[in-house]
């Protein structure tokens, strides 16, 4: 594949937290691909590192964190490509790329929005920010986007407060927000955690059809295997700081090949699946990442774990770019 | 909002009442007889029950006491407080002399502390954790830990005495300027707002680092939207209503701490007076001064709540988390 079909690429990152004394590695050498238009899926449990690695792509890092490695180079269309992780978090580069060029939408709608300010002005701030606009022009492109996303009434309900709005309608604003100047690429942390489950699939249905009219990717993050299934075309499986494997969305269910994936898959009930299947939970708990295991990270969750498994895995290839952190992989044991 | 508001001072009339009611009561149960504090003690010797009885009649000591209170309530609201029972100069002479350099100087001090405390309550939130931080946390601790008389000392001391950069006690209007007037407000000003600038810097960084952390924020950064507006626009507004709330209700501390102030510095206000009318037994002066402070107080309450309306759409839309109208 040619490189300019990827928007997105992150080689080898590594952000760390430095709590007291104490250094936390959330992301410890991700390397990862967002085909254009594409959707991808990051999945993983609590705490594995995926909603850093989303804020890393962003430079939104709380004081303590910071990118101490690797690089992550963005794609836009038309300008030059350039190493996110080489800016400081405060650049201009990167402010006028946050919400321009890459926009993200946060798992707290009912949070993420301010309550003194009229959600219009809210949404009008991302546009005056980044284009020279009439307030005019930017109050009708605001009503126009929000009649997009089913909000009725927008143009009325743009001087609306956040606190009158239900969560559902938050995050359709929230969504209204980051697509009002065009972005190229969204990133959804979690988008739908915090709603009900009526309207988790609403809103995963509008953002399918924002994305099939303005062509934007999605790279969306969830600890949700249904909306993978849902979404995504291709999938990371992210573990303690590193992803364990990556796939299309094909090679990841139907085939999934690193143990780890094979025990999230089995942890999901899935709908239709004969009713004999018992469910089968992860044994263990999550090392404590600021003192990891040598060797493979999941090795002390492992069925298949071996004396191997003490040395770190190699990344590898098993076929059409399905990625495998594993020892036996390529054939062994793993694959049975 | 204006519905809002009319209720709100509407609200002040029957918790007006009450405190007149209270003050009332204090000075009904105040030692000593209006009769023997009216008339000498050698004409007093000269007359009978009787005529004691009569003009109590007349002078309407006799009247039921809710009757009183209501007289004494329009008598007040006229303008007539009453005499000082020790002077016997009217209550309203002494206040309309006094009240005005109070204000002054209760309004110079919240002044100067709010510019003080705004000001590095920001700095420190925004730096916090660094050296500049920790200076003036130490400072902070300081200067509410140290009671205003102390400050007042302390600053009488070093700007007064050791420096003499500014006088020591007193205060005058008569045969000066603006300038010179102003110089006596300094030393009770500055003295009487650290207290409050300290308070309000630590209660300002605090609810700026509380506002920080909020996901609204990210939101703003994730706009793309300089530092500078972030804080400004999504994080100092935001802190300003807790800010606001404090500020308002150390007011009626900031006047009973001038109570303290204006005796140190030999400044003649309602505080030093009052703190002489208590010494001196006064009662009526002592309750119309209480009355007049606790007043003060309530309407501070009811500019928190407006001043809260005006910055926070949900106290003045009502309603409050989900459901669309």
């Amino acid at each position: 594949m040619n490189k300019q079909d990827y928007i997105l690429s992150i080689n080898d990152l590594k952000t760390q937290f430095k709590i007291g004394k104490r250094v936390v590695k959330a992301v410890d050498g991700v390397t990862l691909n967002v085909r254009r238009g594409k959707t991808m899926g990051l999945v993983g449990e609590s705490g594995c590192g995926k909603s850093v690695t989303a804020h890393s792509i962003m430079q939104l890092l709380p004081k303590a964190g910071s990118i101490k490695e690797g690089e992550i180079i963005f794609r836009p269309q038309n300008s030059e490509e350039f190493d996110i992780a080489k800016y400081r978090k405060t650049d201009k580069k990167l402010r006028n790329m946050r919400g321009r060029q890459i926009s993200m939408i946060f798992q707290d709608p009912m949070s993420s929005l301010n309550p003194v300010y009229r959600i219009g002005d809210q949404i009008i701030e991302s546009i005056i920010q980044h284009e020279r606009i009439s307030k005019k022009a930017a109050i009708k492109r605001t009503v126009d986007m929000l009649e997009m996303l089913s909000i009725p009434q927008a143009d009325k309900r743009i001087m609306d407060y956040p606190h009158q709005f239900s969560g559902g309608m938050k995050q359709r604003v929230m969504i209204a927000m980051g697509l009002i100047t065009n972005p190229e690429l969204l990133i959804a942390d979690e988008p739908t955690t915090a709603l009900d489950v009526t309207i988790q699939a609403q809103i995963l249905e509008l953002m399918q059809q924002m994305q099939e009219q303005l062509g934007f990717t999605i790279i969306i993050i969830t600890h949700n295997m249904g909306i993978v299934a849902d979404m995504a075309d291709d999938i990371a499986v992210m573990y303690m700081g590193k992803i364990m494997e990556f796939g299309a969305k094909e090679d990841i269910f139907l085939r999934p090949t690193h143990p780890y994936t094979r025990a999230l898959l089995k942890s999901v009930p899935v709908l239709g699946n004969g009713g004999n299947d018992r469910l089968e939970p992860i044994r263990g708990t999550t090392p404590d990442p600021s003192d990891m295991p040598e060797g493979c990270s999941f090795m002390p969750r492992c069925d298949l774990a071996t004396e191997k498994c003490k040395n770190a895995p190699p990344y590898e290839d098993v076929g059409n770019g399905h990625m495998v952190r594993c020892w036996y992989a390529k054939g062994g044991a793993a694959n049975e | 909002m204006l519905k809002y508001f009319v209720s709100r001072i509407l609200l002040l009339i029957p918790m007006l009442l009450v405190i007149g009611l209270v003050v009332f009561i204090g000075l009904e149960l105040a030692p000593g007889d209006p009769i023997t504090a009216m008339i000498p003690p050698d004409q007093l010797s000269s007359m009978t029950l009787e005529d004691i009885e009569a003009m109590r009649e007349s002078l309407g000591l006799n009247d039921p006491m809710l009757v009183r209170y209501f007289r004494w309530l329009f008598n007040l609201i006229k303008g007539d407080m009453g005499y000082s029972v020790v002077t016997g100069t009217p209550i309203a002479s002494i206040i309309q002399n006094l009240l005005p350099a109070t204000i002054k100087l209760t309004f110079a001090a919240l002044i100067i502390s709010t510019i003080i405390g705004l000001l590095f309550g920001i700095v420190s939130a925004i730096k916090s954790n660094t050296f500049i931080d920790y200076i003036s946390s130490v400072l902070g601790v300081i200067g509410i830990s140290m009671p205003e008389f102390f400050i007042g000392i302390l600053a009488l001391l070093i700007f007064a005495i050791r420096l003499k950069w500014f006088p020591a006690q007193g205060r005058t209007d008569v045969g000066l300027n603006a300038l010179q007037s102003l110089k006596y407000l300094v030393l009770p000003a500055c003295s009487l707002g650290m207290v409050l600038a300290a308070a309000l810097m630590r209660y300002t960084r605090n609810a700026m680092l509380d506002v920080l952390n909020k996901d609204y924020v990210k939101t703003a950064r994730a706009k793309g939207l300089p530092e500078w507006k972030v804080y400004y626009k999504h994080v100092f507004r935001n802190s300003l209503m807790p800010i606001s709330v404090l500020l308002l209700l150390r007011l009626p501390m900031l006047i009973g701490g001038s109570v303290v102030i204006e005796q140190v510095f030999g400044y003649a206000g309602v505080g030093s007076r009052l703190l002489a009318a208590i010494n001196g037994s006064d009662y009526q002066l002592v309750l119309v001064i209480i009355l007049l402070l606790s007043t003060v107080s309530l309407l501070a309450s009811v500019l928190i709540d407006m001043f809260t309306a005006l910055l926070d759409p949900r106290v003045r839309l009502g309603g409050d988390i989900g459901g669309a109208k």
